[in-house]
């Protein structure tokens, strides 16, 4: 019996072997064919089509008869696949002749695209320091090179602080991003705030508008505010769920804490002394019973359902425009009880805000990938979309169809259009989708109407004017993924995620002053030396690409 | 004598009284929060933002409904989800009893190396980028049929089924054959029809593993139409999630909110997989048992 199963386990082995190396040949020849982008064996040529001209977009020029179909996958499964149904999308679907099949999914899908390599024509996604970001020049194709070749019109419409922020070390640019903010941008004043200290009109009435900005009227206004209005939660602030809400780096901007140390390297901001004594304000307040312990607790949806219901007396909000539509259904069922923004907290060091808004790194990224059928076509996709009429398309629609452009420059909606943004949400969305289209749309564009934001945080964005400071310096210097290093702050980060919750929790002085020692010697442990060093490094090496002295 | 019966009686009827009592804690526990989500459901969507109603709604609306069947391409993905549950279910069964009907007998020459391979599947599996890759060489990416082919052998299911197959007597299939039955014969006469509980009760653990998966779509097929009703479904949460943060315009009417969508979509894709379960219990129980004891 024994040499039997013996027998059958060496035939089972060689069995097994002959499948391993077969299965090895296998996917050896499958990975044979990956950098076809790098010796232009696709690039298409265009003499039949076209000849460039850098002052005319490409797509104006375009001789190309048949509609050139492009699969688009955008890396969120929220993203609407419709195209060509509402009036954005139809009229691009005209202008260019193309057409466009959305295909959506998450990371597990993004990864079988680069695994199967089969890869869609273009292809967005979120993480600017995701690996897949810095290895684009494997997958995708160069703007620089495809604007040079197809569409010379592309640099006039697309912002070189932007493209230098991307770029690779091959000196090539390959993503462009939505939301990039420039220091152009800042500078015009046209970016709006979108974190403000807010405060229930009716509740600040009925105190008689007391200020909140020293430590001790802060922790007495709460306490006033649950006397007088026992049902409300006295304050509140973004939920919490892995990140740290509104109470970190969102307060810490509120209280113009410090970017950098003064001589340019990395400064823990977690740490700032003024910022910690509001923390432990914070705390005071907590042990006073005026922050609810579901405020830890709640996840986003729970949060914005308190918003809509207008619970929080006071809130610390980051994301406005994002609550926009929430505190806006408050104020229509509520009016006169509308949140509104005061000064609120202010630093003890005599700091102004550095409130942050989008950085140069934007969110959304898109790519042209090597596989692309027509890159051409692709091109004049990016050029179109960032054009000044792609901006105002996807922001407002057509001129004389649905907005009209006043004497001095602003953009209106047209009463009819408008009656349906607010009344008909569900029909707006599908037939008009404007602001929703938001591949390359920027936040100047939104500056041009009175329309693009909510009545309800119009205020908030006109208290924030003047506070708003570019944190450009601080943007992609974590550690590279997979590195010791990055692993040590992913340990760090959450570890100052319960830290910060504990604080603001804790029972007693000494509770609290626990917590902070043990959060800081947990940095010890972790190389937070290396990766500060880091930190300061990239921080050099982000003003160098953006010339900051 | 008679002390001890009515201590007895005494006895049994603390432990009936609380055995009851917890069974009935028991039952609350679990009846509760599911009837919370079905009439949620149907709340409007103001009511559920306000909360703070366990038992009866504040305001009746039928909204959250409407907002997920107002998608007419959900009757699409339904049909796709009936078709792919029933058709994966029936093949998976068959081709499953059919291996195992095989392996069950011991005069298959090979059988130990057979099974010490189907084994070792049990533990090892190629993970989901070499599956994504076999799968799109099988030509089955946007394919109605990756629901069905790789669905369709269970090694879990083919040692239940064995199993059972090894409990029936070997001399049933020697008479059959003497009377003249063929392999196909005794097999589709007489090994199905005895092992009906093992087989409901994999048809039932395939059905609900079918009816709710929903990876498969998520990797496999970008076609929405063979998207089925859990990918629709899962589709119109993350966009109503999402919606407030689109419209930044802001709208001021909103029937819906989030968690009444998601309430009305568990209830939708919950209800026809609760309604089978009736039908298939009696073979589920004794189905198990049987799958519980092994050679």
């Amino acid at each position: 019996m024994s040499i039997l199963n013996n027998a059958v386990g060496k035939k089972g082995l060689k069995l097994c072997a002959g499948l391993l190396a077969s299965a090895l040949l296998v996917t050896g020849c499958g990975g044979g064919g990956g950098s076809k982008g790098a010796d232009k064996e696709n690039w298409i040529s265009i003499e039949d089509r076209y000849t460039v001209d850098a002052e005319t977009p490409a797509w104006q020029l375009d001789k190309k008869e048949e509609v050139t179909d492009l699969t688009w996958y955008v890396n969120a499964d929220w993203w609407n696949t419709d195209f060509g149904k509402d009036i954005v999308t139809k009229k691009i679907k005209e202008d260019l002749n193309i057409n466009i099949k959305f295909i959506t999914g998450d990371d597990t899908k993004l990864n079988t695209f680069f695994a199967g390599g089969d890869m869609p024509d273009l292809l967005t996604i979120f993480d600017s320091n995701s690996p897949v970001v810095q290895k684009a020049s494997t997958w995708a194709l160069p703007l620089n090179d495809l604007a040079e070749k197809y569409d010379p019109y592309f640099n006039k419409v697309a912002a070189q602080d932007t493209l230098n922020w991307f770029q690779l070390a091959d000196g090539k640019t390959y993503g462009y991003p939505n939301y990039s903010n420039t220091q152009a941008d800042y500078d015009s004043g046209n970016i709006p705030a979108k974190t403000a200290f807010i405060i229930r009109k009716d509740v600040y009435e009925a105190l008689g508008k007391p200020s909140m900005g020293t430590q001790e009227e802060f922790r007495k206004v709460l306490s006033q505010i649950r006397t007088e209005f026992p049902a409300m939660i006295p304050f509140g602030f973004n939920s919490i769920g892995e990140g740290s809400g509104s109470l970190g780096d969102v307060f810490q901007d509120f209280l113009g804490v410090p970017l950098e140390n003064e001589d340019g390297s990395f400064y823990n901001r977690n740490l700032d002394e003024d910022y910690l004594s509001w923390v432990k304000t914070l705390n005071g307040a907590y042990r006073d019973g005026n922050i609810s312990d579901d405020s830890f607790a709640d996840d986003g949806t729970a949060f914005e359902e308190k918003v809509k219901s207008g619970k929080y007396a006071t809130m610390l909000l980051d994301g406005t425009p994002q609550q926009g539509g929430n505190l806006q259904i408050f104020l229509s069922a509520n009016p006169g009880k509308e949140y509104i923004a005061i000064d609120g907290p202010q630093s003890t060091a005599g700091h102004e805000p550095l409130l942050n808004q989008s950085g140069i790194t934007g969110w959304m990224i898109s790519y042209i990938t090597q596989d692309c059928k027509d890159p051409a076509k692709a091109m004049q996709v990016f050029t179109y979309l960032l054009s000044e009429e792609g901006q105002k398309l996807m922001n407002y629609g057509i001129e004389g169809e649905t907005y009209k452009t006043n004497a001095d420059g602003t953009v209106e909606l047209l009463p009819e259009v408008k009656d349906l943004q607010l009344n008909n949400a569900e029909k707006f969305k599908k037939e008009y989708r404007m602001g929703e289209f938001m591949f390359f749309g920027h936040d100047r564009h939104k500056a041009l109407s009175q329309d693009a934001f909510p009545e309800a945080i119009k205020q908030m964005q006109e208290w924030g004017k003047g506070k708003l400071k570019p944190h450009f310096i601080l943007e992609n210097i974590n550690p590279n993924q997979g590195t010791p290093e990055a692993r040590g702050l992913t340990a760090i980060n959450t570890k100052w995620n319960t830290t910060l919750v504990s604080m603001v929790r804790a029972k007693d002085d000494t509770a609290f002053d626990s917590t902070l020692a043990d959060y800081k010697s947990f940095l010890e442990d972790n190389s937070w030396d290396k990766i500060t060093l880091i930190r300061t490094d990239k921080m050099k090496q982000n003003k160098e690409k953006l010339g900051i002295e | 004598m008679n002390r001890k019966v009515v201590k007895q009686d005494l006895d049994s009827r603390i432990f009936d009284a609380l055995n009851v009592s917890l069974l009935f804690i028991f039952t609350v526990i679990i009846v509760v929060p599911l009837w919370n989500v079905i009439i949620s459901s149907f709340s409007s969507g103001r009511a559920l933002a306000e909360g703070g109603f366990i038992f009866w709604s504040k305001e009746f609306s039928l909204e959250n409904y409407r907002a997920v069947f107002q998608d007419q391409s959900i009757w699409q993905s339904f049909f796709i989800s009936v078709s792919k549950t029933f058709i994966g279910v029936v093949t998976h069964v068959f081709f499953c009893a059919m291996v195992g009907y095989g392996l069950s007998k011991r005069y298959i020459r090979g059988r130990k190396l057979y099974v010490a391979l189907g084994v070792i599947t049990m533990f090892f599996s190629g993970g989901m980028i070499p599956t994504y890759l076999l799968i799109k060489s099988l030509g089955l990416l946007n394919s109605f049929w990756v629901y069905i082919i790789p669905a369709l052998f269970s090694y879990y299911d083919v040692v239940i089924l064995m199993n059972f197959f090894r409990n029936v007597p070997d001399s049933l299939e020697e008479s059959a054959k003497i009377d003249g039955a063929g392999d196909w014969r005794v097999f589709l006469k007489i090994f199905i029809p005895l092992s009906m509980p093992a087989m409901a009760t994999i048809a039932m653990f395939n059905g609900v593993g079918q009816w709710n998966d929903f990876m498969t779509t998520k990797l496999y097929i970008t076609d929405q139409a063979l998207y089925p009703l859990q990918m629709k479904l899962y589709e119109i949460i993350v966009q109503s999630q999402t919606q407030s943060m689109q419209n930044v315009g802001g709208s001021a009417v909103i029937e819906t909110t989030t968690k009444g969508v998601q309430l009305a979509t568990i209830v939708i894709t919950t209800l026809p997989i609760v309604a089978m379960y009736p039908v298939l219990q009696r073979y589920f129980i004794s189905g198990m048992m049987m799958g519980a004891v092994k050679e």
